[in-house]
């Protein structure tokens, strides 16, 4: 493809393909820097509450220019951004003729709302899209080569519908995970966590002015609780004006925000045990390949104990052993529960790479690196990793559906995240009295969205197979993938 | 190598298996905040009754020696007695007591998965890429990733509320039974009481065993597209053996091959479900049994159940293996362990 543009020296650095032909590279990049501008301040305001800088700050000596510089991330932190509930607010009251006060250009907070979240959804697909186009520009006028075995894996993907489908509902739910605090109608500290620490206002009809309340008792206004018309189904609003999407909890709270945010607590469980099993499971694999016998049979007497372990059952031993200790308080539970879904999962992971792993480590490239004198870790490294990552990705994607739906039949136990940070399954539990009557929203809903989800990352794992290895044979991944059983 | 060979192979490997899993289990509680001695006693007990109860329990004694206590009494059979639940009760007892349940949960829920996951399978393969396969496809694969909780918290309601819901008495159908209650196993051969004690079970192994259906299912069918395929189903076809007899001799029992650790591993997805399942339709089995027991902090209890638990996996994996080498005896015995 470089033919049409010249050839590309093979032994330029990329810095130096860059400056030749800096044109594309430049509009790509002011491309960018125009959507991180819009949401700089939300990217500070991760930065500055995600890392403990407190402790990282005691550690240094120079205690002066620290201070002043978290003094500009928080003044950084606090730049308005454009996805925002502050720039598109959706709580108001409506004055009669007057219209809708105080939410986005004077709009019903049911439609401000929707803006807001097609606003998200848009900001971050075209994200994506300029992503995309990044490599493909990339692809075009930089890489070296002419060809790599990459291009035929995206070029399968092409046509790949199913695949498609997984990874845009998996896209979907990431971005709801990480704008969760921007997609709720209301958030999660006002309305689900402290809610008589808040306040709302709203008009009165009969006192016919704007009155002031507690955003719990207005809570209390609002139940869910099927028969008696005390309900608030999806799409509706209170008598409060408030628009809740999902409908509400039976305790009042609004569903849409308790979902946005559990999702993210799913999200950060899955991808944190994923990452931990894999990382083990991957290395586990290229050091019995390599090494081979009492390291792999070590190994296999190891995965073989912990599978023999009936998964959902030590979850939930282990998860209610530890309620009570301190690692059971950081990040409410779920850094315990990705600790413990990866100490039992990893043996699924690895049996799905150990044959990959095997399979390269008998290939000629292997014993050529070997009797060059190439060290143990440099080959595994560069001359079994990439063989084998790819078939790591398959089960991660089938495992994290797993997790996901893991994750949700503990909480609906009442094990696991710590109430109140909201968990899907903890919905599910709320609502099952409930789902025959007016209000079948609270368990339903959370029940599609996890099949949903947990549908895409099983499409997203079969795109994934059929890029990077096209004759294995569909079915062939099911087998193995973890499943609790929950 | 031969068979007994290898099945003795398996049997030595299958030892520190078991040891591990009940060492983990031990560790997992006793090293954890749980004081059995106060779970006994309840909130008012007092201090002397509270001593009395762990010197009875011997929990006062060093952990290595509750530890080697605790393994050779597992080893040998003799599993203790239940300390919370059902206080000296022997642990094996309470098993026995509600064990049946969750066999006969589980027995039907493979059967219900196997007879209608692989026809259905098989039927989506022979009839490959028609509406109906990706009906039955598309149908396999939500039904597959359907949470067992939900599905059966959605299942109970509207079973409940069948007469508002369809006008059709889910209760009152053939026999009268309720929704969510133990199936009585009493007596199962009056045709009347084993009706009951299945149509109470049927709602909850159709939950348990969805997954395993879904799964069932999918590779049911990529079998017989692959041995469809196959150089020997079209020498047979070229031989001029008639459709019927093609099918069920030379698909089907090929197919089958890769179906084995599918059925074999519902093993896995039972004992983890039966947890939630049996909770939600109110089945006092070993799955709620287990539950209540981690949540009281029955030790000797919750250890048994494991150890039970870990041995039928182990089994299982055994068997399964010799299965193989049984049906397909090109799977060799020295390969993937």
């Amino acid at each position: 493809m470089s033919q049409e543009y010249g050839t590309v020296g093979e032994d330029l650095t990329l810095r130096e393909r860059i400056e030749r032909r800096p044109q594309p590279a430049v509009a790509w990049l002011g491309g960018l820097l125009v959507m991180v501008l819009l949401e700089f301040g939300a990217l500070m305001g991760t930065v500055m509450t995600t890392v403990p800088w407190q402790s990282i700050g005691q550690t240094l000596p120079l205690t002066a220019p620290w201070a002043a510089l978290a003094g500009i991330g928080d003044a950084l932190a606090d730049l308005p951004t454009l996805l925002s509930r502050e720039v598109i607010p959706n709580q108001g009251y409506q004055l009669p003729g007057e219209g809708w006060q105080g939410t986005f250009l004077g709009l019903e907070p049911g439609v401000a709302w929707a803006f807001r979240v097609l606003l998200i959804y848009g900001y971050s697909f075209v994200l994506l899209a300029w992503t995309f186009y990044g490599y493909e520009l990339f692809r075009r006028h930089y890489r070296a080569a002419d060809w790599t075995p990459y291009d035929d894996m995206l070029s399968r993907l092409d046509g790949h519908r199913w695949g498609q489908f997984g990874f845009v509902i998996v896209f979907a739910f990431v971005v709801m995970a990480v704008f969760a605090p921007a997609l709720g109608p209301t958030t999660v500290d006002r309305n689900i966590a402290n809610p008589y620490e808040n306040e709302i206002q709203y008009y009165d009809e009969n006192a016919g002015e704007v009155m002031t309340t507690l955003v719990g008792n207005a809570n209390l206004q609002s139940v869910s609780k099927g028969a008696g018309g005390r309900n608030v189904g999806p799409g509706e609003y209170d008598d409060f004006g408030r628009f809740h999407p999902f409908g509400t909890l039976p305790s009042g709270k609004d569903l849409f925000t308790f979902m946005v945010a559990g999702a993210r607590v799913s999200l950060f469980i899955g991808l944190l045990y994923i990452t931990l099993a894999a990382g083990l499971a991957i290395v586990l694999a290229l050091l019995t390949a390599y090494y081979k016998g009492l390291a792999d049979l070590a190994v296999v007497i190891a995965g073989d104990s912990v599978q023999a372990l009936p998964q959902l059952l030590v979850l939930i031993l282990l998860s209610f052993v530890l309620s009570d200790t301190w690692i059971a308080d950081i990040y409410d539970g779920g850094l315990l529960l990705a600790l413990i879904f990866a100490a039992t999962g990893w043996p699924y992971l690895w049996r799905a790479v150990r044959g990959p792993a095997l399979q390269v480590s008998t290939e000629e490239w292997i014993d050529a690196a070997k009797s060059f004198g190439q060290k143990p870790r440099v080959t595994m490294q560069k001359h079994m990793f990439p063989y084998v990552v790819g078939y790591l990705l398959i089960y991660a994607s089938l495992s994290l559906g797993g997790a996901i739906i893991g994750v949700a039949g503990l909480s609906f136990l009442g094990l696991g995240v710590n109430p109140p940070t909201p968990e899907w399954g903890r919905a599910v539990s709320a609502g099952q009295p409930y789902v025959a009557t007016a209000s079948w929203h609270i368990s339903l809903i959370p029940g599609i969205m996890v099949v949903l989800i947990v549908t895409a990352f099983n499409a997203l794992g079969d795109g994934i197979r059929d890029a990077i290895d096209p004759q294995s044979q569909e079915g062939s991944t099911e087998a193995t993938a973890g499943g609790t059983g929950a | 190598m031969t068979r007994w060979r290898y099945f003795l192979r398996r049997m030595v490997l299958s030892v520190p298996i078991l040891i591990f899993g009940t060492t983990a289990t031990f560790w997992i509680i006793r090293m954890g905040p749980i004081d059995p001695a106060a779970a006994i006693i309840g909130p008012d007990g007092d201090q002397q009754a509270y001593q009395r109860v762990r010197d009875q329990l011997g929990l006062d004694e060093p952990l290595w020696e509750q530890y080697i206590d605790f393994m050779i009494g597992m080893f040998t059979g003799d599993f203790g007695q239940s300390w919370v639940l059902n206080p000296d009760t022997p642990a094996i007892v309470m098993l026995t007591q509600y064990a049946p349940r969750t066999i006969w949960l589980g027995f039907w829920s493979v059967l219900i998965a196997l007879f209608i996951g692989i026809p259905l399978g098989f039927y989506a393969g022979l009839n490959s890429n028609s509406w109906s396969d990706y009906l039955a496809s598309f149908g396999g694969i939500v039904w597959r990733a359907m949470p067992n909780f939900w599905l059966a918290v959605i299942l109970v309601s509207l079973l409940s509320q069948s007469q508002q819901l369809f006008g059709f008495s889910w209760q009152n159908w053939i026999v009268r039974t309720n929704v969510v209650t133990s199936p009585p196993l009493d007596n199962l051969t009056d045709p009347e009481s084993f009706l009951i004690a299945l149509k109470t079970t049927i709602p909850a192994a159709l939950v348990l065993g969805s997954s395993s259906m879904g799964n069932e299912m999918r590779i049911g069918r990529t079998a017989i597209l692959e041995t469809k395929n196959a150089n020997y189903v079209e020498a047979a076809k070229a031989r001029g053996i008639p459709g019927r007899s093609l099918v069920w001799k030379h698909i089907f029992r090929n197919a089958m091959v890769p179906l084995v650790p599918i059925i074999t591993g519902e093993a896995f997805l039972l004992i983890g479900g039966s947890v939630l399942v049996e909770t939600v339709f109110a089945i006092n089995g070993l799955g709620f049994l287990f539950f209540q027991a981690t949540i009281n902090g029955d030790l000797p209890l919750v250890g048994t159940l494991m150890f039970i638990f870990i041995l039928l996996i182990v089994g299982l994996n055994i068997v399964q293996d010799l299965m193989y080498t049984l049906i397909d005896p090109r799977v060799g015995y020295d390969g993937d362990a």
